[in-house]
């Protein structure tokens, strides 16, 4: 038997924050995990989190949990591949998977942090392997860096949906497709947009008919359905893809909250059957306390929220001491947290525990674009999610997120100096930079860019719209790294197209020949013009192109016009090359040969 | 190979590697991950039959869903998403549930 004041049941973070509020306050707190390393479901982030910077705004959810992790003192014990299989009156059964043996812990005070599983939906062939939740996808990918396919679809859009398919594309796969059965997208915008830019195709109003496949799958089927989300017979259509995720929602995971007398009720703006709670997260039992996915889904960072506040809670009862001012401005953060429209369910399930409050934001978008001819950031941040990081990043105080973090930032643009901080810092990845003229002819645009490769200065690129679609070819003029991994990549487009490039892609140049026999490839050719070889005999001399067995009829042409394409000359204006005998090899031997004859 | 070799965002965690057996067959794991995650690295995605005889993949990756059930070391029933690959492990595909002794 094992004594503790405090048990928390799950190290993801709702429990770790729990844990860490609890034992700065003194509490003997043990953790207890099923998994293999503590964290939850915030060691497979990637991506960087939104919200203000008192709740790691702009920090990847990965880095979180190593922070969160660093917080925890020496009064707290952590019992990993452990799970609690049942809660009784006096005791509490853990299972060690370790030692393959159960024992009993008694607790003062359980906090519940369990999470939730997910939503399995039913369609043909739903049990192939192949068949993944979007969770386990990114566990495998972001956790172990294993990719279990080529090819994705994603069933569902909302932020899971969207983020695990801009996650697969930052691994290196294909999303042939997401689709989602309502008639909008469920997600954030600006995640929507982070994988709309890279082409990949939304289908509204479809759902999975069924998996194809022997062993495991190789295709998917998806149809078109009504109003009333039935299929359209005869709109099927067949996907090749070799893996299929699952991002269709999450149901709490209340079975220890229920065997241990918390009310559980059915809130479907919550998730489905969740645990009653109070403000404090306190359940109708006394000691008993949830927080995190477990009594309502929503994000990593109310979860984190919940947490604090239930360990403070916990810590008040213990030590006696006056918690309530960490407790209320917590409180507050939650408020302002769910104040925007994404949490209107959120706060209408809530209201069935307890009163909601409502703040209010901005909603007005910034219509002034800026001047003309400036370097300045361009913000496409059009909903009222709760973050800020653009207005806390900026050096100058040029961005400003009026009243609360709910509103949509302005951008002063008399004070903005154009250093691209903000650009790096959203965690939507929504602003970009642009200047027009920045040379005769050309307009800049400043991406965001996490994927790989990096392209490098000078480099030419394919522009890419808001869509994924090819606009113009653009050249790279700077590349600015930093250390959080979102890169600033500069281009110089065409002028007219600031506006519209929002992308790029980098040219697929592995293996791309020009001249066969000298084995001279596209890309050598590039290069040497970019430094200054910038006719056919240079380029001769240079490279050796032209100089091998077939003297040049195979690649002359080529050449020229990418001379031509590349200086902006036409091709009467490039010097065509000297033509010297012999046009086909021909061997001195024979020559003498020759010769020897006249003789 | 289904091993994420670059990625814009993370590093390799390890490269050290441990030796474990599927069905008999020697495989490289990477020191830490799990037993799925070196399966499915492996190239294995068939973890098991059904009672009905259909083929077994893994579904939720962190212990949940009981889809990833296969004998490890003899022992029948083992979450292999959840359980931590070992120098020398043996494992096996489950049919159905095996045969469990209670």
């Amino acid at each position: 038997m094992v004594r503790t004041q405090l048990l928390v049941v799950g190290g993801g973070p709702a429990g770790l924050c729990g844990a860490i509020e609890a034992s700065r306050r003194g509490v003997e707190t043990l953790i207890a995990d099923e998994g293999v390393e503590l964290g939850g479901q915030l060691v497979k982030q990637t991506h960087k989190f939104f919200g203000h910077e008192g709740f790691f705004a702009s920090v990847r959810g990965f880095e979180i949990a190593k922070r969160l992790k660093d917080q925890l003192n020496e009064h707290v014990k952590i019992m990993l591949q452990t799970t609690v299989v049942g809660i009784y009156e006096d005791v509490v059964v853990l299972y060690d998977r370790q030692s393959d043996a159960t024992f009993e812990v008694q607790a003062d005070y359980i906090l519940l942090a369990t999470g939730a599983s997910e939503r399995f939906i039913q369609f043909e062939n739903n049990d192939l392997p192949g068949v993944y939740g979007a969770g386990a996808v990114q566990t495998l990918m972001n956790q172990f860096m294993v990719l279990p396919g080529k090819r994705f679809l994603m069933v569902g859009s909302g932020n899971i949906g969207l983020i695990v398919s801009y996650q697969l594309l930052q691994a290196g796969a294909e999303v042939a497709a997401i689709v989602e059965i309502a008639d909008k997208v469920g997600g954030y915008d600006v995640h929507l947009r982070k994988v709309k830019r890279f082409g990949v195709p939304i289908l509204l109003r479809h759902t999975i008919e069924k998996a194809l496949g022997k062993e495991r799958v190789t295709g998917a089927v998806v149809v078109q359905v009504d109003e009333n989300f039935q299929p359209i017979e005869g709109t099927e259509k067949e996907f090749a893809v070799d893996a299929i995720c699952i991002a269709t929602g999450l149901v709490p995971s209340v079975e220890l909250a229920a065997m241990a007398n918390v009310k559980i009720e059915y809130v479907p703006e919550l998730g489905g059957f969740v645990p009653y709670r109070d403000q404090n997260m306190r359940t109708n039992v006394e000691n008993i306390f949830i927080a995190g996915d477990l009594s309502g889904i929503e994000e990593a960072t109310t979860a984190m929220i919940e947490g604090r506040i239930a360990g403070l809670t916990i810590a008040q009862s213990i030590t006696k001491m006056d918690l309530s001012k960490e407790i209320e401005s917590l409180q507050n953060e939650l408020v302002e947290f769910r104040a925007g429209p994404f949490s209107e369910k959120v706060r209408k399930g809530l209201s069935k525990f307890f009163p909601q409050r409502l703040v209010e934001y901005s909603r007005e978008p910034q219509t002034d674009t800026g001047p003309i001819g400036k370097l300045r950031p361009i913000i496409e941040c059009y909903e009222n999610i709760p973050c800020n990081p653009c207005q806390t990043s900026c050096p100058t105080g040029a961005i400003e997120v009026p009243k609360n973090i709910n509103s949509l930032p302005r951008i002063d643009y008399e004070k903005c100096t154009g250093c691209g901080i903000c650009v790096s810092k959203c965690p939507g990845l929504a602003i970009f930079m642009v200047q027009e003229n920045v040379e005769q002819g050309f307009d800049l645009v400043v991406v965001p860019y996490e994927m790989l490769p990096l392209p490098e200065k000078g480099e030419r690129v394919v522009a890419l719209s808001r869509d994924g679609k090819q606009l113009c070819e653009a050249q790279v003029v700077k590349v600015v790294r930093f250390p959080h991994m979102t890169n600033l990549v500069h281009l110089k487009v065409p002028s007219g197209f600031a506006t519209q490039v929002r992308n790029f892609r980098v040219k697929k140049r592995e293996n791309v020949f020009v001249c066969k026999c000298e084995e001279v490839t596209l890309e050598e050719i590039e290069k040497a013009i970019d430094l200054g070889f910038t006719d056919y005999e240079e380029l001769r001399r240079y490279l050796r192109i032209g100089m091998g067995m077939c003297g040049g009829r195979t690649c002359r042409a080529s050449v020229l016009s990418i001379l031509s394409r590349r200086l902006g000359k036409s091709p009467e204006e490039l010097l065509k090359g000297h033509f010297r005998p012999p046009i086909m090899p021909t061997k001195f031997e024979s020559i003498l040969r020759g010769e020897s004859n006249e003789v | 190979m289904r091993r994420i070799l670059e990625h814009p965002i993370l590093k390799r965690r390890s490269t050290r590697t441990v030796k474990f057996y599927f069905e008999g067959k020697e495989l490289e794991a990477l020191e830490g991950e799990t037993v799925a995650a070196a399966l499915i690295a492996n190239g294995i995605d068939v973890f098991g039959e059904t009672e009905r005889g259909r083929p077994k993949g893994f579904f939720c990756a962190i212990g949940k869903c009981s889809s990833c059930l296969m004998i490890v070391d003899g022992e029948p029933n083992v979450r292999v998403c959840i359980t931590p690959v070992k120098e020398g492990m043996k494992v096996q595909r489950q049919f159905g549930r095996s045969d469990v002794s209670w």
